[in-house]
C-alpha cells in the first residue's frame, strides 16, 4: 500500500480520544512544588516598593523568584533574525500591561503558593495608557516604550517596513476609479484546551529536564538557555505532544521561571495556568488597522496599491516585527498588483502583548485585501469571480519584493470554486490557467504594468 | 424582522515555512533487527498531525509499510533539532527532514541487501517490506531479514540523518523590502465561498455553508488535511463574527476571563462545509506537498464580510461582525448615512474610522492618496 495519499488513522488519535495521552499536566512527579505569579493590576505603573520577604518566611514556601534572580532577564527571542529585545522575563522597574508577571513564588501546594503571593507587598505609581493605536502617533500621546511607541529598529534603522515597487504616482493618475477603506480585525484567543502548563526536575547530575508545551522544543530550550545563560546540555526538553496552541505556544511562558525556582529551592517545580490566566496574561492574536486604496480601471485591472498598516504589538515587540514584514510580502493577496507603496509599523500599547497566531500576519491582510476587492468588483460592476481571475497571479509575475512566482494557483482555485457553486464564467475566464498572460484579455497599453516580467 | 441570505467569496495565498527561512528541521532514523522502523524528530504534534504525517513519508520513502514506523518526537536528548511547528512548516520543512533521513536508510537496506543478494544496489528497489531486483521481482530479499543480517551478520547498524534548510533571504533594500531569495519554502492558494443568514432585527449572522478549495499541493493524507482545513474554517468563522479579547476595545472593559465570557464558536453555530482539495504539486516538497494548516483560518472573514454585505447591503469592516455593529450599520444606512464620500474618481469607505478621522491633526501617520 502507499503510504503517501492514505487516509491511515492519526498516529496518537486512539490515545487522545481514550484519555491515554500523557499530556504535561499528566506526569506526576513526587515532591512538586506549585508555582504562582504575582501580576501587574494596572495596564502601565512605576514600581515604587517591592518586598517578597514576607513571602519568603511563610512555611512551605520554597523559593521567590524576582528580575534580580535572572542572569539575563532581557533576551530577545528574534536576536538572531536582528530583531533585538525588550520585555523583561520578570518587570523590575516598570509594568505595561495588566497581568505582567513581577514575582513567581514555589510552594508545598497551590493555596499556598497563591496566598505567599497575596504577601508580597508591593507599591505602584500609575502612569497613563495607550490603548488606541491610532493615537500612538500623536504628539500627546503618552510615552510608553523604551523605544518609543513604535518599534524603531527595522533594517537600516527604519521604523518602518516598507515596500516600494514601480511607479505608484503614474498607477494612480492612470486610474479611472481609486477605492479606499479600513480594516479592522479585533484580538483574539488561540483558545488551546491545554493552558500553558510546565514541570522542572532539578537532576542530581545537575541538569534540568524540563517538561513543556511549547510548539518548539528547540526554541524554548534555546531561550532558556539564554536566559540562565547555560549550555544546552544542561537542559532536557521533554513534550511534543501537545494539547493545542495555534501559535499561542511560540513564546516560551513558563519554563525559564519554573527553571529558576527549581534551582533556588531545589526542588521540581510546576506551574499551570488558570484558564483566566490563559485568557487574560498570554498573548492574543494581534488586532492590525489597515487602510488600503487601489487604483483600478473601469475594466478592473489593478494597477496599483497605498496601504498603511498598524500593527497592534501591545506592550512588548515579542514575534511583531516578524509578523510586519510577512504581512508586508504577502499585502497583496493571491494577485499581481505591478505599483506598491506600502508602511507598516509595529506600534506599542498597553494591551496584552500580541504574538503569533494561526496565519500570523496574513490573516489580516487576507481580511482586508478580499473585503477590498469586493467592493471594487461592486463599484465597478464586474462579477467578483471575473475580477479575481483577471488580477490572479501568474507565472513569471512578482510578488511585491521582486520573488518570481514559479507555481501559483490563485486561477484554478478560483475556477474551483466556481465550478463548485455552478457559477457561470465567460468563456475566456473559464478556460484561464496559470501560464503567463497571452489571452487577449490585458489590454495593450497596460502590458508594461501588469505583464510579465520578460515582456518589459 | 426579514432573514436575509447572502453569499460572498475569496481567494488567498500563504507562504510555507518561516518568513525569510533560516529554519531548520534536521530528523534521524534507526533500523530495529526485525525491520522496524524508529524515527526520531524534534516536531512538537499540536493536534496538527505531524506524527502521523512524516511516519507516512518514512514509510513511503523506505518503501515498507506504515504500520512499522515508530516516531518519537518526546525530547531534546534523543531528537535534534527542528525549529518548530508553526509557520505551516511541519509538514514541508520538517517533512523534508524525515524524508531525507529516510533516502539515506533506504540506501544503506540496498547496500547491504546488494550484499546478500550479490546484486548492484542500484539494480534493487523495495516495495512493500520487500527488497526486489529489478526486472526479476522473485529475486528477493525482506527488509526484516536484511536489518537482521546487518545486525547479527555485518555487525552493522542501519541508520540515517538529514536536515532541511532554505538559507536565509535578507531583505537587500530596505526602502523597497527587495529580498536577495525566495522567503519561503512554497505558496498554497486556496478560496471559499461563505453563505450567510442575516437577520435584520436581531443584527444576527449565521454562516449557513462554507465551500472550499485548497491546493495543498499534495494530500499526505486526505482525512487530516481535510481535518486542518475544517477545522481552521470554524476558527475563521469566530474571527469573522463571533471571537474578541476587548469586545470595546480601546476600553478594557467586558474582557472575557472564562470559556463562558468568551464567544469561540461552538457545535450550533458550524456551517455545512464543502471541502474540495487541489493537488498542485510544490516543485520541492515532499512529494509535493505544500503547508496549508495556518492558511486554513484566513479566506473565511471576508467572505463573511462581503456575504453580509450581499444579504443587507452595509459593509462590516471592523471584526468580529457582532449583531450590534450590524444593527449600527443598518440604522446608519436607514438614515441615509453610510455611504462612501465620493470625490471626482476617488471612492473612501469608513472614514470614520480612518487615521484621519481619529489620529491629532498633527501627528504624521496618514494614508495619502492622490487623486
Amino acid at each position: 500500500m502507499k503510504a503517501v495519499g492514505a487516509r491511515v488513522p492519526r498516529y496518537d488519535g486512539v490515545a487522545h480520544v481514550t484519555g491515554r495521552t500523557v499530556f504535561v499536566e499528566d506526569v506526576e512527579i513526587p515532591g512538586v512544588a506549585w508555582v504562582k505569579a504575582l501580576r501587574s493590576p494596572h495596564h502601565h505603573a512605576t514600581i515604587t516598593k517591592l518586598d517578597t520577604r514576607p513571602a519568603e518566611q511563610m512555611k512551605g514556601v520554597r523559593a521567590v523568584v524576582t528580575a534580580a534572580d535572572v542572569p539575563l532577564n532581557v533576551y530577545g527571542h528574534l536576536s538572531a533574525l536582528g530583531i533585538p529585545g525588550d520585555e523583561p522575563l520578570l518587570a523590575d522597574a516598570e509594568v505595561r500591561y495588566l497581568g505582567q508577571p513581577i514575582a513567581v513564588v514555589a510552594a508545598d501546594d497551590e493555596q499556598t503558593a497563591q496566598a505567599a503571593v497575596d504577601a508580597i507587598e508591593i507599591e505602584f505609581e500609575e502612569r497613563p495608557a495607550l490603548f488606541d493605536v491610532r493615537k500612538a502617533f500623536d504628539p500627546d500621546a503618552p510615552q510608553i516604550h523604551q523605544w518609543g511607541n513604535w518599534y524603531p529598529h527595522f533594517e537600516a534603522g527604519m521604523d518602518r517596513r516598507q515596500i516600494r515597487k514601480g511607479d505608484i504616482d503614474a498607477a494612480f493618475a492612470q486610474a479611472d476609479v481609486i477605492v479606499q477603506g479600513v480594516y479592522r480585525p479585533a484580538a483574539i484567543e488561540q483558545l488551546p484546551l491545554e493552558t500553558q502548563v510546565c514541570q522542572v526536575v532539578p537532576e542530581a547530575n545537575g541538569r534540568l529536564t524540563i517538561y513543556s508545551c511549547t510548539q518548539a522544543l528547540y526554541f524554548s530550550m534555546g531561550v532558556v538557555a539564554a536566559h540562565l545563560q547555560q549550555p544546552l546540555n544542561k537542559f532536557k526538553f521533554v513534550g511534543g505532544t501537545v494539547g493545542g496552541g495555534f501559535g499561542g505556544k511560540v513564546d516560551t511562558a513558563t519554563e525559564t521561571l519554573c527553571s529558576l525556582l527549581a534551582l533556588k529551592s531545589g526542588r521540581p517545580t510546576k506551574w499551570r495556568w488558570t484558564r483566566e490566566e490563559e485568557f487574560l496574561c498570554s498573548s492574543t492574536r494581534a488586532p492590525w488597522h489597515m487602510e488600503m486604496a487601489d487604483a483600478v480601471t473601469k475594466d478592473g485591472w489593478i494597477l496599483g496599491r497605498r496601504m498603511i498598516t498598524l500593527h497592534d504589538s501591545g506592550a512588548y515587540a515579542r514575534f511583531s516585527p516578524y509578523g510586519v514584514t510577512k504581512h508586508a510580502f504577502h499585502h497583496t493577496g493571491a494577485y499581481t498588483i505591478p505599483n506598491l507603496h506600502f508602511d507598516g509599523w509595529c506600534v506599542f500599547t498597553n494591551r496584552t502583548p500580541t504574538s503569533a497566531m494561526r496565519g500570523f500576519g496574513v490573516t489580516s491582510v487576507s481580511f482586508a485585501t478580499e473585503t477590498h476587492l469586493s467592493r471594487i468588483a461592486e463599484e465597478l460592476g464586474i462579477d467578483p469571480f471575473e475580477l479575481r481571475l483577471k488580477n490572479a497571479n501568474r507565472i513569471g509575475d512578482t510578488s511585491p519584493n521582486g520573488v518570481v512566482y514559479t507555481d501559483p494557483s490563485t486561477v484554478p482555485t478560483i475556477l474551483a470554486i466556481a465550478d463548485h457553486l455552478g457559477h457561470e464564467l465567460p468563456a475566456d475566464y473559464r478556460t484561464m490557467t496559470s501560464e503567463p498572460r497571452s489571452d487577449g484579455l490585458l489590454p495593450e497599453h497596460l502590458v508594461a504594468q501588469v505583464g510579465n516580467p520578460e515582456d518589459h | 424582522m426579514t432573514v436575509h441570505k447572502g453569499r460572498g467569496i475569496a481567494a488567498i495565498e500563504y507562504p510555507t515555512g518561516m518568513n525569510q527561512n533560516g529554519d531548520p528541521s534536521q530528523a534521524w532514523i534507526k533500523v530495529k533487527p526485525d525491520g522496524r522502523i524508529d524515527v526520531f524528530a524534534g516536531t512538537s504534534d499540536i493536534g496538527n498531525g505531524s506524527k502521523t504525517i512524516q511516519s507516512q513519508i518514512v514509510a513511503e520513502t523506505i518503501g515498507v509499510p506504515y504500520e512499522w514506523i515508530t516516531y518519537d518526537n518526546s525530547n531534546t536528548d534523543s531528537s535534534p533539532v527542528c525549529t518548530g511547528t508553526f509557520a505551516s512548516r511541519a509538514t514541508f520543512v520538517a517533512g523534508m527532514a524525515v524524508k531525507k533521513a529516510a533516502e539515506r536508510v533506504r540506501e544503506r537496506i540496498l547496500d547491504i541487501a546488494g550484499k546478500e543478494l550479490e546484486i548492484d544496489p542500484a539494480d534493487l528497489d523495495i516495495v512493500d517490506g520487500e527488497v526486489i531486483a529489478k526486472g526479476s521481482p522473485q529475486t528477493k530479499i525482506s527488509v526484516p531479514d536484511v536489518a537482521a543480517a546487518a545486525t547479527w551478520g555485518h555487525g552493522e547498524l542501519i541508520t540515517g540523518a538529514g536536515a532541511q534548510l532554505k538559507p536565509y533571504a535578507a531583505i537587500v533594500e530596505p526602502e523597497t523590502g527587495k529580498v536577495d531569495l525566495p522567503p519561503h519554502s512554497a505558496i498554497s492558494y486556496a478560496s471559499c465561498a461563505a453563505e450567510v443568514e442575516v437577520d435584520d432585527e436581531t443584527g444576527e449572522v449565521r454562516v449557513t455553508r462554507l465551500v472550499q478549495c485548497f491546493d495543498v499541493g499534495r494530500a499526505i493524507n486526505p482525512t487530516l488535511v481535510e481535518g486542518q482545513i475544517e477545522g481552521g474554517a470554524i476558527q475563521g468563522l469566530g474571527l469573522g463574527v463571533l471571537e474578541t479579547s476587548y469586545p470595546y476595545y480601546p476600553g478594557m472593559e467586558h474582557r472575557g476571563g472564562q470559556f463562558g465570557s468568551y464567544l469561540a464558536p461552538g457545535m450550533e453555530d458550524l456551517p455545512v462545509m464543502d471541502t474540495v482539495l487541489i493537488e498542485n504539486p510544490s516543485v520541492d516538497g515532499p512529494y509535493g506537498a505544500k503547508g496549508i494548516g495556518e492558511m486554513a483560518n484566513n479566506p473565511q472573514p471576508p467572505a463573511i464580510a462581503t456575504a453580509v454585505h450581499d444579504a443587507v447591503g452595509v459593509w462590516v469592516t471592523e471584526l468580529p461582525i457582532t449583531p450590534e455593529r450590524v444593527l449600527r450599520a443598518l440604522q446608519r444606512k436607514a438614515a441615509g448615512e453610510g455611504e462612501p464620500t465620493r470625490k471626482g474618481k476617488l471612492i473612501v469607505y469608513d472614514e470614520e474610522l480612518s487615521l484621519a478621522a481619529v489620529a491629532h491633526p498633527d501627528a504624521p501617520v496618514r494614508l495619502v492618496v492622490d487623486a
